[in-house]
């Protein structure tokens, strides 16, 4: 299901509270800053930490 | 409608003027006190050693009910409560409180006074109730955001968004009242509505919501309180006690679901106490308003 794109640009990551980069390919939102990948659920953004998975270290971009 | 005004379960305003004061005096006296203390408590808020002889540190962390716990748990047993409630949260809510439920809701957007130039947040509002009364009341204009951390509720909510034909301007989020996916100074009215007394870290919980509005922006809290009244106490007590849990029981099958409700609703801080942490979290002229004796207050406060 589709995200709306201006929700997408008003989330932040929950921990650092900084800017997420949008996976299209995974669905997920990825924080670089706390090395988490947030998954979107029914077009539902999931920002819980808990829920989140760690990035492998090939995914990380700083 | 008005007769409502005669029963004294849904007089909403009638009646508690005086605990009203009492409550007004204690954040009143607790300001001035602010005031005269040295430095700070009102900079550092609670992380400091001298806040907290008067104002504990998310105490309701240690409780689920009236089950010791730790923060961590209790988020996950609430979790639990929820996603068991959820498809039949609303008809609950009809039943328990004979329908009062839909007029504090009312009297919280009363409050508010809606704007279609503002942007609101809803958190703890999975299943609609408030989202669709701001949608309503700014004619769909004003976007808004509900953000739970239960995806039952909210799969409950954006099911009735469809059925009312509500595509825009409202959005759905997974997340944390205790770590909002927002940036700083976002929106202009945050809501809490039966959803605070959940949150494991209630100050932790004050201060995200402090941080995501704008600098004059409105923290509006509608949650279950404290009936003061001794003889109404006693009634409104063998009501929750007896009653709610066997509502629970036939309606829900989940009597334990209910059980936690009622512990819940008398774990939840007194009206002065919440006033006290509001400030501490960093709001200004925090404020509050009983309905039904106390049943209900809402909390208000801006940035």
């Amino acid at each position: 299901m589709a995200v709306d794109p201006k929700l997408l640009e008003l989330l932040v990551c929950p921990l650092t509270k900084t800017p997420l980069r949008f996976e299209q390919a995974k669905g997920e939102l990825v924080s670089d800053a706390a090395g988490l990948a947030f998954p979107i659920r029914d077009g539902v953004p999931v920002m819980i930490v808990s829920e989140a998975r760690s990035l492998e270290e090939a995914e990380r971009r700083k | 409608m008005q007769y409502f005004r005669y029963l004294p379960f849904f007089s909403l305003d009638s009646g508690l003027r005086r605990n009203d004061n009492k409550d007004r005096e204690a954040v009143k006296n607790f300001y001035t006190a602010l005031d005269r203390m040295p430095c700070n408590v009102t900079n550092q808020g609670m992380a400091t050693e001298s806040a907290t002889n008067t104002i504990g540190v998310n105490p309701e962390g240690e409780w689920f009910g009236y089950k010791r716990t730790t923060p961590q748990k209790k988020t996950e047993l609430v979790l639990d409560v929820f996603h068991s409630v959820a498809r039949k949260y609303d008809l609950m809510n009809d039943l328990m409180s004979g329908g009062a439920h839909r007029l504090w809701k009312d009297r919280l957007i009363r409050m508010i006074r809606p704007r279609d130039t503002m942007k609101f947040l809803d958190v703890a509002g999975g299943t609609g109730d408030i989202a669709f009364r701001l949608h309503k009341a700014t004619g769909g204009r004003a976007p808004i955001t509900v953000c739970d951390i239960n995806p039952s509720m909210l799969k409950v909510g954006e099911a009735r968004a469809i059925d009312r034909g509500i595509l825009h301007n409202l959005d759905w989020v997974e997340g944390n009242a205790e770590k909002l996916p927002f940036p700083d100074a976002t929106f202009d009215v945050y809501t809490i509505a039966f959803g605070l007394r959940n949150v494991a870290r209630i100050d932790n919980a004050l201060k995200e919501a402090c941080r995501v509005l704008k600098p004059g922006g409105r923290f509006f809290c509608l949650e279950f309180s404290h009936v003061d009244n001794p003889l109404l106490a006693k009634a409104y007590d063998a009501y929750s006690e007896r009653v709610i849990p066997k509502i629970g029981k036939a309606v829900a099958s989940d009597a334990d679901s209910y059980q936690y409700l009622v512990e819940s609703i008398r774990k939840f801080p007194r009206r002065a106490n919440l006033g006290k942490r509001l400030v501490a979290a960093g709001f200004k002229g925090a404020k509050v308003s009983t309905l039904s004796f106390g049943i209900v207050a809402i909390h208000m406060a801006w940035k």
